[in-house]
């Protein structure tokens, strides 16, 4: 039986394709149970990529996770409700895209399973013994005469073939067997497994992972994680410090470079520092740190002198109050407007005790008059720097070597069935039509250049060692 | 005049499109010495882009950016062209047939054509983005670019296929390899693509975990990589195991050509996500 696999030749004996084909027809005889039969079919292996792939679609299209208001304003009352019932807002997290998910696993499972003990039985019943006029029906096949049957002994014979070998005595001769990447059929498992082990740490992930977002002013610890599904707050354990946050741009504007300088403490000591960048995180105690975002802030320099001559220098940041004590004042900055009239502007809050609150408008530069009760001040802003705010990514995945260890037995079970073949070569000595002959034959599933080749080396060796005409 | 990257890259359009041409005449005509006229365009444009994708590194770190020009659109077309061409050249030397290089030579002429003379596609240097600025972004889009390219020439196999409804015995389209032989080397061009484009999306998922912190996000080019990765698996599963052959991997053939192209510019002019860098501006 002929089968084409991956454009090479494979040759199976017939059980071994109705093993592979139809699946529940199982060796032992027993009749086929239709829900397992469903289930390891690759009819439904099939039917679910194409689900997989037509719904994963519409994913695509519609935009994810963002909040259900949106989705009533761009699509409408009816089609609203279609996006809410069937979980469209996030529907790679719907309980029917899992649902699909889980049915794939279970179906590569079942498939699985099912096929194991067919295809080892098989596997192991294959031991190479062959009639000698099946030899030279083999796709690669030579017959030599030689000048008597004993040119040869047995020790002569075996080092012509690779070791290791069987051998057997078939019609009034021997037959020397030798086969080499007779594991290679077990490729296909695992890559097929490699699948499962993905899917597995993926779901570890997802039950036992964590997934959030601080944001933290430079110059200030954060100890919490805001989780980004639930909001919830998630303590960390230790406290992340951000030293400084540095963003650097090219000439043509476009970003080069967003970096935080991170301190971990732990008790109140210093136990790690790290810069951080995009594709540079940084771990600790199982949790990982990404650079993802920042904002700016400005800070205001605003200097206030009095009536009777006091001067001073308050640093002032966006929705802070900041205390100016010998004079009594509290003072904050409501607004920032950093282009306004070709200027930066800020509308700065001033109280006291006795009195109402007021706010002012202030343009850079431009000095102010106010009055509080009967004191008078004069106030201008000197100077806005920037303060800058660290996003960042916090992510605890224990699944994710799982899924690295998937990802590697993918590549490993791609290389087994790309490239690894089982070859099988026999070489018999006995006579036939009463002259001694010496036949060689050989078949391989894949690479049939590369077999051609090794092939022809074991014939030239044969020829050497024989000196016999084919 | 002095020689750019851009220049040497926008000239190897013309040579593409020369080879198919030689490649067709040759088919046509049934002159195996223009065929061999082909193989020798190809590969002098094979040499001009590779000195050209070469040159436009050295560029790169003239200006001061110092990068692999694997980071734009227009850096990206070119690469799909010169992975395609070796591809296809590794077929032909193989095979020792070059009428796959009618249906192949094409793909690599019209991706440089839209690089190269479409106003939207900028061929600047640009400089790198701090999400870019990693060790996987060689080995991730090599890697799907070797897919993409094997596709892309599974695709025109499909097409030949299509064309060649059974196996003449004279006539233009008695030079097709026969029936069973394309069907054979579809199959085989599929799997190494689909080979590649796994390794694609794993490179592409140990790079996202380190940038973003997460392997998985259903962005949309991850989410069309999968679409693409399923239509492939349906070729390989349903011919492997179910026994289509010919017409129907054909059809699939396009079908997952046509997923490759969504995946690389649908999804980047039509879709906004995560790799919106990839955009053309």
């Amino acid at each position: 039986m002929h089968i084409q696999w991956n454009g090479m030749l494979i040759n199976l004996p017939g059980p071994f394709l109705m093993a592979i084909s139809n699946s529940s027809q199982s060796v032992s005889g027993t009749p086929p149970k239709p829900f397992w039969h469903i289930l390891t079919s690759v009819r439904l292996a099939i039917t679910l990529f194409i689900l997989l792939a037509a719904t994963s679609i519409i994913g695509t299209l519609i935009p994810q996770g963002e909040s259900l208001h949106l989705y009533l304003e761009k699509y409408g009352p009816t089609m609203f409700q279609v996006i809410k019932v069937a979980h469209l807002y996030d529907m790679y997290n719907s309980w029917w895209f899992i649902a699909l998910l889980l049915l794939f696993a279970i179906n590569l499972v079942a498939c699985t399973i099912n096929r194991f003990p067919i295809i080892s039985q098989l596997y192991k019943k294959d031991t190479g013994l062959q009639p000698v006029d099946r030899l030279l029906k083999m796709p690669k096949s030579a017959a030599f005469t030689l000048s008597s049957a004993d040119s040869l002994s047995e020790k002569d014979l075996t080092r012509l073939l690779p070791a290791p070998f069987r051998s057997f005595d078939v019609e009034n001769g021997r037959l020397f067997f030798h086969e080499s990447g007779k594991w290679s059929y077990w490729g296909v498992y695992i890559l097929h497994i490699s699948i499962l082990v993905i899917l597995v740490g993926a779901l570890i992930g997802s039950i036992w992972g964590f997934k959030g977002q601080i944001m933290i002013a430079e110059g200030e610890k954060v100890a919490e994680a805001v989780e980004r599904f639930t909001g919830k707050n998630f303590p960390l354990g230790f406290e992340v410090y951000c030293e400084k946050f540095f963003v650097d741009f090219y000439d043509t504007g476009a970003p080069k470079e967003f970096r935080s300088d991170l301190v971990i403490f732990e008790n109140d000591k210093e136990v790690l520092r790290k810069p951080i960048r995009v594709n540079e995180p940084l771990s600790y105690k199982g949790l990982t740190f990404y650079q993802s975002s920042y904002e700016a802030m400005p800070i205001i320099t605003f200097t206030i002198t009095s009536a009777d001559g006091k001067k001073k220098v308050l640093k002032l940041p966006i929705s802070e109050k900041v205390n100016w004590q010998e004079a009594g004042l509290n003072l904050g900055v409501m607004q920032f407007l950093p282009n306004i009239h070709g200027g930066q502007a800020a509308h700065v809050w001033i109280g006291d005790d006795g009195l109402p609150p007021e706010a002012i408008w202030f343009l850079k530069g431009a000095e102010k008059e106010f009055r509080r009760g009967n004191n008078i001040y004069r106030a201008s802003i000197t100077e806005v720097t920037q303060r800058y705010m660290t996003g960042l990514q916090v992510k605890k995945d224990p699944g994710v070597w799982v899924v690295w260890l998937g990802c590697a037995g993918m590549l490993l079970g791609f290389g087994v069935v790309f490239w690894v073949a089982h070859r099988r070569i026999w070489l018999w000595v006995g006579e036939r039509n009463g002259q001694p002959t010496l036949i060689l034959a050989g078949r391989t599933n894949k690479n049939n250049m590369q077999f051609e080749r090794f092939f022809t080396e074991v014939e030239h060796k044969i020829r050497a060692a024989t000196g016999a005409k084919i | 005049m002095i020689l750019t990257s851009s220049y040497l890259l926008s000239l190897t359009t013309f040579i593409y499109l020369g080879a198919a041409v030689l490649y067709l005449i040759s088919w046509i005509f049934r002159v195996d010495k223009v065929g061999l006229l082909g193989t020798f365009a190809t590969v002098v444009g094979f040499l001009a882009q590779t000195i050209g994708i070469l040159l436009r590194w050295v560029e790169s770190y003239q200006m001061g950016y110092g990068h692999a020009p694997l980071s734009n659109l227009y850096e990206s077309l070119v690469f799909f062209s010169w992975m395609t061409i070796l591809v296809y050249l590794f077929l032909e030397f193989r095979l020792k047939n070059r009428v796959i290089g009618v249906f192949s030579t094409p793909f690599a002429s019209l991706a440089m054509a839209y690089a190269s003379f479409n106003p939207n596609v900028t061929d600047e240097i640009q400089p790198l983005i701090p999400a870019l600025k990693s060790n996987w972004l060689i080995a991730h889009v090599v890697t799907c670019f070797l897919g993409y390219s094997s596709f892309a020439i599974a695709c025109g196999m499909g097409l030949m296929y299509l064309l060649k409804s059974k196996d003449y015995e004279t006539g233009l389209l008695s030079k097709l390899p026969s029936q069973k032989n394309l069907d054979e080397l579809m199959h085989q061009t599929i799997f190494f693509g689909f080979l590649w484009l796994s390794v694609g999306i794993i490179t592409g998922a140990v790079w996202a975990n380190e940038a973003w912190g997460t392997y998985w996000s259903w962005d949309p080019k991850e989410t069309w990589s999968l679409i693409t990765w399923f239509v492939y698996a349906i070729a390989l599963h349903a011919r492997f195991v179910r026994g289509w052959m010919g017409k129907k991997i054909a059809y699939l053939s396009l079908i997952g050509f046509i997923s490759v192209i969504f995946t690389y510019f649908g999804v980047n002019f039509l879709l906004s996500g995560l790799h919106s860098y990839a955009n053309a501006g």
